[in-house]
């Protein structure tokens, strides 16, 4: 057989971005040309790459740098070998355009991209309002000291101390970051501790900038060039983070009065906006029937499982400002946890099930609490209402939580970060 | 149920283009079959088509395959426009719908063909610009690389490794973990 005709470039690419990362990596160790077109796929941010959402997690192997990514795509597990300070000695807390967000042993956070390896660091932990070093005699950080307030309120006139690596299961909740850091500019935000409030930082900044007054968040998104936060009580605010002075602005009021599900925002693939309330309370019985002591008597720590019993979707009409429950999602899926909230279209995802949502593990007392106890992790079915496992047997170990990863092979731009 | 587009394949049938495939062979094919490639589309913007067109990028062995993916294609269309108007109606959208499955058969069946063919398909489809053809054959590729090692996508495509030893260490040490 004769060797085949060279295939175009522009050719290359629209194969090539079709494929997954796995595959991709592959192809682009085909040949000379092969690899150029990878290369400058990696390179430039103009294309627009299709992945299927992979599941990043750690395992008990022998080497603390090791993560595990579990491919939705191929029903395969893949092992990643990624920069210090080992990935097993973070707390991932956000995962947004391939970036995961990481605590680390000092408490400090880093983005990392865990196909390209890349790494920032983010503004010191210090800069956090309610935060302050404390020093030793020889100068170096020994202890953080953590204030008890809010916007609104003062919890208490005692501040707490704690050490490095101990600030970080009180302080974070969640991050996001509203563009991919490989493109050049982009906004970090927290969801940190007390009472789960906002705070910010621009790609380069040194502090952490925080935004009072509110309290009580529980998810973020991006959208036309706005900040939209939801509380816990389905309140949605929003903020322009390139204002010089950012101030908070009501787009939808509080929705329920309890604070017991954990709420999500996201656009779904038709553009509507989406509040999803994910209820953790056991499917049989009504949960007002059981009060904190009832649980507290018998409790075995070891045993205790969090498990995801029931999703409700809204969607917000912005007209009348009022929240609409949908039955069905159609083909859209979800991916909800502490990855940012992603909507796909189970058409362009051959491999995804539609009116599905694929959930990780966020409760925050949970997590924290009994690190060592079963995730939280499935595919819940919107239409009976009932959980399937990803795997089995289980791959990953139970802390530091796993998260959803939508990989993304490109690289930093350096000629933007240097100007 | 009327047959939806007949009064707009009768108009399309009045004008007609020869397309020259590069071993001289003559293809005579309506003006909407042809205008699916935007190459072809331009000519005949730009009043060049008389005497026929020549595409001497194009086997007549290729060619004739283009022009059986794009008189499916003409058609299709055709059909799409007439039953749009009253899309309304359950029972244009039915006839909508099993349209769209015989197309989507018709692709599958397309696709069934060597590797070398595929290519020259490819190849084809991009330089007459055929937009749908193009990424129905470099899906099929895509396709058909998935799972597979470097090397054996080389058997496949018949394409020899030019790396050099020190290049593929290179991306094999930073890419380990998708080899595995």
């Amino acid at each position: 057989m004769e060797k085949s005709p060279e295939m175009p470039q522009d050719i290359l690419r629209c194969i090539f971005a079709t494929l997954e990362i796995p595959d991709l990596v592959r192809a682009g160790s085909v040949c000379s040309s092969w690899h150029a077109e990878y290369t400058s796929l990696c390179n430039t941010g103009n294309y627009r790459l299709q992945q299927t959402p992979c599941l990043l997690y750690t395992s008990e192997s022998t080497d603390a740098r090791e993560a595990g990514l579990y491919s939705l795509a191929e029903n395969k597990a893949y092992t990643l070998i990624l920069p210090d300070p080992p990935i097993r000695s973070r707390y991932i807390i956000g995962s947004s355009f391939g970036w995961i967000i990481t605590a680390d042993e000092r408490s400090e956070l880093h983005l990392l991209n865990p196909i390209t390896c890349e790494q920032i660091a983010l503004p010191s932990v210090t800069t956090i309002e309610q935060v302050k070093p404390i020093y030793d005699d020889e100068g170096s950080v020994c202890n953080y000291e953590y204030l008890w307030y809010t916007g609104e309120d003062v919890i208490s006139d005692t501040p707490s101390v704690f050490p490095l690596s101990e600030l970080r299961d009180f302080l974070f909740y969640k991050a996001f970051l509203s563009s991919d850091p490989s493109m050049g500019s982009y906004f970090v935000v927290l969801i940190h501790n007390p009472h789960s409030q906002l705070s910010f930082a621009r790609a380069g900044d040194n502090n952490l900038t925080w935004l009072p007054p509110c309290s009580y968040y529980e998810d973020c998104l991006f959208k036309g060039g706005l900040l939209y936060a939801s509380t816990t009580i389905g309140e949605i605010h929003t903020f322009n983070l390139d204002a010089p002075a950012v101030t908070q602005k009501v787009f939808l009021d509080k929705m329920k009065h309890i604070y017991f599900e954990r709420i999500y925002i996201v656009q779904s693939t038709c553009g509507d906006l989406l509040q999803i309330w994910r209820s953790n309370a056991p499917s049989c019985g009504e949960e007002e029937g059981e009060s904190d002591s009832d649980l507290e008597l018998d409790f075995d720590r070891d045993s205790h499982v969090s498990c995801t019993t029931k999703i409700n979707v809204h969607k917000v009409e912005p007209t009348s400002r009022k929240i609409l429950e949908i039955n069905s999602l159609n083909q859209n899926v979800l991916f909800i946890g502490h990855n940012q909230t992603i909507c796909l279209h189970a058409e362009d995802y051959p491999q995804l099930k539609a009116n599905h949502v694929y959930f990780t593990d966020d409760n925050y007392l949970y997590t924290t609490d009994f690190k060592n106890n079963r995730r939280d992790i499935g595919i819940f079915d919107l239409e009976n209402n009932s959980s399937e496992e990803i795997t089995t047997p289980q791959l990953w170990s139970n802390w530091p939580t796993p998260v959803w990863l939508t990989p993304n092979p490109r690289r930093l731009n350096f000629g933007t970060l240097c100007s | 149920m009327a047959s939806a587009g007949s009064g707009d394949e009768k108009a399309a049938a009045a004008a007609m283009i020869t397309l020259i495939s590069s071993d001289n062979e003559k293809f005579e094919v309506t003006e909407a079959t042809a205008t699916l490639s935007q190459t072809i589309r331009h000519m005949i913007e730009d009043g060049c088509t008389d005497g026929g067109v020549p595409l001497p990028n194009v086997t007549s062995k290729i060619l004739a395959r283009v022009i059986e993916y794009c008189k499916k294609h003409a058609t299709a269309a055709a059909g799409e426009e007439g039953s749009s108007s009253s899309f309304s109606d359950a029972a244009f959208l039915e006839v909508d719908r099993a349209f769209l499955e015989e197309l989507e058969e018709f692709d599958d069946a397309f696709l069934e063909v060597d590797r070398a063919t595929l290519f020259d398909l490819i190849l084809a489809a991009n330089y007459l610009d055929i937009k749908g053809l193009l990424n129905l054959t470099c899906q099929k590729v895509a396709d058909s690389v998935k799972g597979k090692t470097p090397e054996q996508i080389r058997e496949m495509y018949n394409i020899v490794n030019d790396l050099t030893p020190e290049e593929e260490a290179e991306i094999r040490r930073e890419t380990q973990w998708a080899f595995e």
